[in-house]
């Protein structure tokens, strides 16, 4: 295919996004292969040192590798996030098919309960979970992976109810297709690319939330390295050594946009307005 | 029209039972652990026993909910378990607070939002759309505690202009409030502005889609008034309803930013609760924060029907 072919407004951000996501992912897949050091060796030797050759973004109060840290905390907020959009999207469908599939009065319960969460600011649904859940990995996956439920059920009811006015489906019916088939065979399809694109997006804003817990505290404990609780240990040297929360914070950042601006070219792919 | 703000009134009620019921449940959801909390690892079961006897946290969740929601209502949010203080006076204490930063807070998205979002929506996938859009994202993709840290790094530890934390009242020393708020309201601001761009682009795009935009041009209505008079004007509604959510995220992400410039609003007391586990504070400080976000929405869809003109056609 020639490069003049390429439809660049249709692909072009994903095409460029898609290989650094690939990047990040096999990083923190890799972490314990490719870490220069352990994330959790201490050398006092070394307390606070600089970027130099043997530690590239310097060391941290007890003397250890940040950028081994880094990454391995890549490695945990990845899992947490991947995780928290798993339940998110899985439940949220659900109760999105239920909710254009039966309608009236089970479609109006679900989807104002749904409103009423939604209208909730999330980190303080999460840190309130994560208080009475207790602080652990696995319960942050949990209570991010709630908060995700509403805007995925939103989403899919809104597309389930736009498949369902099509005369294909009308025709489904016609023909005494059963309900499960209908909902198996011609709406979760249809649901799947707007599904995929809200994904991306809810799994930066995962990764911002894992790391926003564990700023606080209340999500990976130490000496677990989490981009969150790097940035809040560093704010304590920040006058001596400002790397220790710069690094982790400028990975934090770079990985939401990226995922981000991945979410924004899957948008642009599925969007049948830019299809030349 | 009066009927319209009557429905939307009613259905503030309801709205805010379910929204109590889901903090009080959420709070309340692990047994034991208040008075665990209260009196350390080594309590004896009698002791515990006798905690929430005290408290009455072994009575049913549905009963305790009705005592606290009604005693809520006029005020009052119970003592705390810490010091035996009463909560409801500390909440109106730092309610103020956190309403300035928060206002503060938007109004500095919305400066950075309304012009950027405007623009990208005039030049419609064209050069400026692309970057702003980008710019947008990036905003988006900060996050706000880590900004934070940067501006105090920056302007604080560097070169020293501002503080770096603390909370002075504006009736105490306006300058000192102020030099307080600044780099708070920035990081806020910065990162909600990400999706209010986004919001205001839409907005426009749509507005200048609409017929009467093209009515409007072949009258030959300058572009300064189509912009100013049409477009702007119409783009608002739709960019104050759905930014009424960001407003929402804004209150909430309170809870990170006042912790970071260790600001005595709400949403550090939110902290202090879980930290103490604080029953009654952690509650009556999230419950505050959702009332407030809950109060705004309404707000802000009563403004929309305001401003916009088929809705007040009805009403007459």
């Amino acid at each position: 295919m020639l490069m003049t072919d390429f439809n660049w407004r249709r692909y072009g951000l994903v095409a460029g996004t898609a290989p650094v996501v690939v990047i990040i992912l096999v990083t923190a897949g890799l972490a314990p292969l490719i870490v220069p050091y352990s994330p959790y060796d201490l050398d006092v030797m070394v307390m606070l040192q600089g970027p130099t050759a043997s530690h590239l973004m310097g060391t941290d109060e007890l003397g250890r590798d940040v950028l081994s840290r880094v990454i391995h905390a890549a490695r945990l907020s990845i899992t947490v996030g991947l995780v928290a959009v798993l339940i998110g999207s899985f439940c949220g469908t659900i109760v999105g098919i239920i909710a254009a599939h039966f309608g009236g009065l089970v479609d109006a319960i679900l989807m104002r309960f749904m409103d009423i969460v939604f209208c909730f600011p999330a980190i303080l649904l999460a840190v309130i979970l994560m208080a009475n859940l207790g602080t652990s990995i696995l319960n942050a996956m949990l209570a991010i992976g709630i908060i995700f439920i509403p805007g995925f059920a939103r989403l899919t009811r809104a597309v389930a109810q736009t498949v369902q006015r099509q005369s294909f489906l009308e025709a489904a019916i016609c023909l005494g297709m059963p309900g499960y088939r209908i909902v198996f065979r011609e709406i979760l399809p249809n649901v799947i690319g707007p599904v995929l694109v809200e994904a991306a997006v809810a799994f930066s804003y995962a990764v911002l939330l894992e790391s926003a817990l564990s700023f606080l505290g209340l999500g990976a404990q130490p000496p677990e390295p989490s981009w969150g609780n790097m940035i809040n240990t560093g704010r304590g040297f920040i006058d001596q050594a400002p790397w220790i929360s710069l690094a982790p914070g400028a990975a934090l950042f770079f990985t939401v946009f990226s995922f981000n601006l991945l979410g924004d070219g899957l948008r642009d792919v599925l969007d049948p307005k830019l299809n030349d | 029209m009066l009927r319209l703000v009557l429905i939307r009134l009613a259905s503030f009620v309801p709205t805010l039972f379910v929204a109590s019921v889901i903090l009080f449940v959420a709070v309340n959801v692990v047994p034991g652990s208040a008075a665990r909390s209260a009196l350390g690892i080594q309590a004896t079961p009698q002791a515990i026993m006798r905690f929430e006897h005290l408290h009455g946290l072994d009575r049913p969740m549905a009963l305790q909910y009705v005592e606290w929601a009604a005693k809520a209502l006029v005020g009052d949010f119970g003592k705390s378990f810490q010091n035996a203080v009463a909560v409801g006076p500390e909440i109106r204490k730092r309610v103020p607070v956190t309403l300035e930063l928060a206002a503060i807070a938007f109004v500095v998205a919305i400066f950075i939002s309304v012009p950027l979002g405007a623009l990208a929506g005039f030049c419609h996938q064209r050069g400026a759309d692309v970057v702003v859009t980008t710019l947008a994202t990036l905003f988006g993709s900060t996050p706000s505690f880590w900004l934070a840290t940067l501006l105090i790094y920056g302007f604080a530890l560097q070169l020293g202009w501002l503080p770096t934390g603390g909370y002075t009242a504006f009736s105490l020393d306006p300058i000192a409030n102020i030099k307080g708020m600044l780099m708070p309201c920035i990081a806020l601001g910065i990162v909600s502005s990400g999706l209010l761009i986004r919001i205001m682009r839409t907005a426009v795009i749509e507005v200048m889609a609409a017929n009467f935009i093209e009515t409007a041009r072949s009258k030959g209505v300058s572009n300064f008034r189509l912009v100013t008079a049409h477009v702007l004007r119409n783009a608002m509604i739709p960019f104050l309803t759905v930014g009424a959510v960001e407003f929402g995220f804004l209150v909430g992400s309170v809870v990170i930013i006042e912790d970071v410039f260790r600001i005595p609003g709400v949403g550090s007391l939110v902290l202090v609760g879980i930290i103490n586990r604080d029953y009654p504070v952690l509650l009556a400080a999230a419950m505050s924060i959702t009332v407030i976000v809950l109060i705004i929405n309404l707000l802000v869809d009563l403004a929309a029907q305001m401003i916009d003109p088929r809705q007040v056609r009805t009403g007459h």
